[in-house]
């Protein structure tokens, strides 16, 4: 007889080695649930740092090295706590995980910390021997100037460039740590920080003195300009940064350029340039487009500075249009400074890119609101100086192949010196203006309340005004607001990463910030009289700056008509290695846990690995109630108005703190176990009516099973048919019954993250004949299967589970076993009368409904005995 | 909240001097260090429970002195700052056997769990320790 028993009973709970005491259990699953618990939350960081990378990465918005950094290394981490986790599990059992996470997270690591590497060469080139080849020496502007001099019919001034292997040579790998330290430790949405860190690093570089050689080779150069020119000639000094300039990212005046320059002055400008790449908006802007400070070093080109009559800028192309037939150009007297801070007001001229590049439109700005009226066809140029900017900007387009943004002068001798020609960014946007203009706003709608204005970067939005006219307000500056300012100098750059749009009194289209706006895509309306005055801080606005127009409240009609923001990160070192860690974090090759090819081999990525721990940590711990035996010595016995012999053995935090640990007893409001009191609802929900009469079949057949197998009669109070015994912690329970004649066990874990809940059910055996325990099983089956759990019935062994539910629903679940294991042992005694099972299916499902319809009973109190 | 003795290392004057502000205020004992080389001096007569170190530091950076922690005094529980540091620093740490890690910038209310909870298996282990050792003497004939 016990032959028989114990096959059952091996089915249901293999047994161990060897008994073990409870106090060894207790200690042995404790430290199961601690790894389990530890393995789930480190799932779930690595889970959440993958999803928060991948956002960024998708996003199209900018994002830090530091950030990708940090997210890699949570995620790496998490990860390995998982695969230490899962060995602790299951002793070792995963073992070659660890050598596929090392080589994953050596790859990864590889990717994330590739240097470049330098060649060293000389520190100073001459400009006329310079080429675009040269680039990474010279940088990107002065490599396009040394290019373009050896055009023909194309003058730049005489000069020579500071070499990236200088700067090297300059700061040294303790510096560059030193920096690197302080732009780490940055929050970049502080503003203060910045300008505390900003101040700290451009210190580093000003407080260190210049190596001898350098400083001597410097002074050289200079004076042999000096001899070339004229004595007491002054220079100016001009940042040439590698990946300046570049089409898509103009780094446009970022960096500082310093004109008439002594030559006594020459060492320390030079490392005021040099300083400028430390600026607040230069590392604003390299963050926000993914450039590390490193994948930038700075050079220098010192060039002897042009007498400039009349200066200026020309964009080969209009710059808000694709495929614009005019190109337009801006000057004003006296050197360019003025044109790119956004400071001075301009001359526009808009020229046909043809022969003869006649003026089809023109603006004299100079001199507006000044009282000095200007003729009304002189302006700042004449026609020859403007056919002379024509070609010039035509044959340097086709030169480099693209359009242009050159920044000249005419000297006083009528030279034309170009002073710097880059790439213009290509048109992010379908010309919104006509996307306006072709639809229109609703004829009912409000027409704008402020129009006019330099459509300085075309586009609409909408947000809140902020008016900032000191440097105090930047740091108040809100997300999403709209950026409002006198003038649009360079200094506000920092805030157009957070600004919906900016407005200003004065500036042209020409200037940096109007360069940068168009970079970030956000809409510029410059130039806009008495913006200041008319606009009142925290009013919502809509701005449509193709149209040059402004609009009261949240104009939704019009943002529909916008286009959306290009990808600003697009091809930027950082992205770069984003796509590439990627590929061995994210893809998922294991998923589907019954595959032959869920096996730890087959692990490619770090989301494969923590999929494979998690699949395997769940089966690890749904093996516990298997795998271990308990001596039921110790247990505590369940009193009150109960009935049945129930016993309780504390896991971990499964009782009410304080209890008497000696009590050999412990009542059901003492239990805190969560999965627990569900379950007991669900068992003490309805009183169990006692068996229903048996047919003469049926008892024939109890009672020849209970000959066969005493210590299943009911009759004889065993060990076996009156001790039910409850496994409990707060979030676990592990329920194993032999109400009668079946065996079932219950176990679940659970919890607020959905993943590691689950609820597990198997039943098996009981008194009646094979055909009978089927039929049984089935039943059972199918209410579960209605209940939305996941059953594999094999004969009689049913198996049924259910996971990463919310709590209160798998509680549910719970409390529909607990009314089963209790009211299925009414079947034994009539499975052989069809009507009868269906009589009694029925009346399971609707007290089930009934019981899950009682919410309030939800709740940890006293149940309702039956 | 119990007190317990932690060692914050830092090259960082400002984090270091704020890190220990924050946590002296929250009823810890704390000692700081600004080197590696300078927390395994303190460390030879204190009674630091646990450690709070920084993996990049200049001259002997984190894993170093947490190698060296791990080395002469075993029980001391140490969390690694991490973040900037090269993204293999983190799990080297792991493997030498930090209790866990940190990334920077921190907040107080993490930081102070996280250091609890290390207290708390340093407490533990220690008690282990303790009981061990008593049933070896009580089990000493006399």
């Amino acid at each position: 007889m016990h032959r028989i028993f114990a096959a059952i009973k091996q089915t249901l709970f293999p047994e161990s080695k060897s008994s073990a005491s409870p106090e060894e259990l207790r200690i042995a699953f404790a430290k199961r649930y601690t790894h389990f618990r530890s393995l789930l939350t480190a799932n779930n960081n690595a889970l959440q740092a993958m999803a928060e990378l991948e956002k960024v990465y998708y996003s199209g918005e900018s994002y830090r090295m530091a950030f990708v950094r940090s997210k890699i290394s949570t995620i790496l981490i998490n990860v390995y706590k998982m695969i230490r986790n899962i060995l602790a599990m299951s002793d070792g059992k995963y073992k070659e995980l660890e050598p596929i996470f090392d080589k994953i997270s050596n790859d990864i690591s590889e990717i994330v910390e590739r240097k470049r590497n330098f060649q060293q060469g000389p520190f100073i080139l001459e400009l006329n021997e310079v080429r675009r080849k040269d680039k990474d020496e010279a940088g990107e502007k002065m490599a396009n100037l040394g290019e373009l001099a050896a055009l023909p019919g194309i003058m730049v001034p005489p000069g020579f460039v500071v070499t990236a292997s200088a700067t090297r040579h300059f700061l040294t790998p303790d510096h560059i740590a030193e920096i690197n330290r302080l732009l780490q430790v940055l929050d970049p949405d502080n503003l203060d920080d910045l300008y505390s860190a900003c101040e700290k690093m451009q210190n580093i570089v000003m407080n260190t003195p210049l190596p001898p050689d350098l400083e001597e080779s410097l002074h050289l150069h200079v004076n042999r300009l000096e001899a070339g020119s004229h004595p007491g000639c002054k220079v100016a000094l001009r940042s040439s940064a590698q990946g300046e300039d570049t089409a898509g990212v103009s780094f446009a005046g970022l960096y500082s350029t310093f004109l008439d320059i002594d030559k006594s002055m020459i060492s320390e400008s030079y490392k005021k340039v040099i300083a400028s790449k430390y600026g607040p908006r230069a590392i604003a802007y390299r963050r926000k487009r993914g450039y590390r400070h490193e994948d930038i070093e700075m050079c220098v080109g010192c060039l002897l500075m042009v007498d400039a009559l009349v200066s200026g800028v020309v964009y080969s192309r209009d710059p808000e249009e694709e495929n614009s037939a005019v190109m337009r150009i801006n000057a004003t007297s006296g050197i360019a400074r003025g044109v790119v801070d956004g400071t001075t007001v301009t001359d526009l001229y808009l020229v046909s890119r043809t022969q003869p590049f006649s003026v089809v439109y023109r603006e004299m700005r100079q001199g507006r609101g000044t009282g000095r009226e200007h003729a009304a066809d002189t302006g700042s140029l004449t026609v020859k100086q403007i056919q002379r900017l024509a070609e010039t900007a035509l044959q340097l387009e086709s030169h480099f192949g693209q359009a242009q943004d050159i920044e000249w002068s005419f000297d006083r001798q009528g030279d034309l010196y170009i002073l710097q020609s880059r790439p213009i960014p290509a048109s992010r946007k379908e010309p919104a203006q006509n996307a306006v203009e072709a639809t229109g706003p609703s004829e009912t709608a409000e027409p704008p309340f402020l129009t006019g204005g330099i459509c300085a970067s075309g586009g609409i939005a909408s947000g809140e005004v902020f008016l900032v006219d000191s440097e105090e307000q930047i740091q108040k500056f809100p997300k999403g607001g709209v950026l409002v300012i006198r003038h649009p100098l360079p200094e506000w750059a920092p805030l157009l990463g957070r600004a919906a749009a900016v407005i200003a009194e004065n500036g042209s289209e020409a200037g940096h910030l109007a360069t940068v706006s168009r970079e970030f895509g956000i809409p510029a309306l410059f130039s806009l009289d008495g913006a200041m005055k008319v606009l009142v801080n925290g009013q919502t606005i809509t701005i449509n700056s193709s149209a040059r127009a402004v609009y009261k409240g949240r104009r939704e009609d019009l943002l529909r008509l916008n286009i959306v923001k290009r990808d600003i990160m697009a091809g930027s070192p950082v992205q770069r290695i984003v796509t590439e860690s990627l590929q061995y974090i994210t893809p998922l090759n294991l998923n589907d846990p019954a595959s032959t090819h869920f096996k730890s081999t087959w692990c490619e990525t770090l989301h494969d690995i923590t999929r494979f721990c998690h699949e395997k940590s769940v089966s690890e711990m749904f093996n516990y109630g298997k795998e271990h035996h308990f001596d039921k010595g110790a247990a505590k016995r369940l009193v009150g108005d109960v009935p049945l012999e129930w016993w309780v053995i504390d896991l971990a935090d499964g009782f009410r703190p304080g209890l008497d640990s000696k009590d050999k007893s412990v009542r059901v409001e003492d239990i805190v176990s969560v999965p627990m009191q569900a379950i007991w609802h669900g068992i003490s929900a309805f009183p169990w009516e006692g068996p229903p009469p048996i047919s003469a079949r049926g008892f024939g057949s109890i009672i020849f099973q209970s000959t066969m197998r005493p210590d299943l009669d009911p009759s004889v109070a065993s060990g076996l048919t009156t001790k039910n015994y409850f496994l409990v912690s707060q979030n676990f329970c592990n329920l194993s019954v032999r109400l009668g004649y079946h065996y079932a066990m219950i176990e679940a874990y659970l919890s607020d993250l959905l993943t590691e809940s689950y609820v597990t059910f198997r039943f098996k055996g009981g008194a009646a004949d094979m055909r009978r325990k089927a039929v049984r099983a089935r039943l059972l089956a199918d209410i579960l299967k209605r209940y939305d759990f996941r059953v594999e019935l094999r004969s009689d062994a049913l198996l049924a589970r259910i996971k990463k539910q919310p709590v209160e629903y798998l509680e549910q679940r719970l409390q529909i076993l607990g009314y089963l294991i209790t009211h299925a042992r009414q079947l034994d005694m009539v499975m052989n009368q069809p009507e009868a099972v269906e009589q009694y299916r029925n009346k399971f499902i609707q007290d089930i409904d009934e019981m899950l319809s009682r919410k309030s009973t939800l709740t940890i109190e006293e149940p309702s005995h039956g | 909240m119990k007190d317990f003795n932690v060692l914050v290392v830092d090259d960082e004057d400002e984090f270091r001097e704020m890190t220990s502000k924050i946590l002296t205020k929250r009823g810890l004992h704390v000692q700081s260090a600004e080197s590696g080389e300078k927390a395994l001096e303190i460390l030879q007569h204190s009674r630091t429970d646990v450690v709070l170190l920084d993996v990049k530091m200049p001259g002997m950076d984190g894993i170093e002195t947490l190698r060296q922690i791990r080395s002469i005094k075993p029980l001391v529980e140490v969390v690694l700052l991490t973040g900037h540091a090269s993204v293999e620093s983190g799990i080297e740490g792991m493997k030498l056997g930090a209790f866990d890690y940190l990334m920077k910038p921190i907040e107080t209310d993490p930081l102070l769990e996280k250091l609890t909870e290390a207290y708390e298996k340093k407490r533990l282990h220690q008690e282990k320790i303790d009981q061990a050792l008593m049933k070896k003497h009580m089990s000493m004939p006399v």
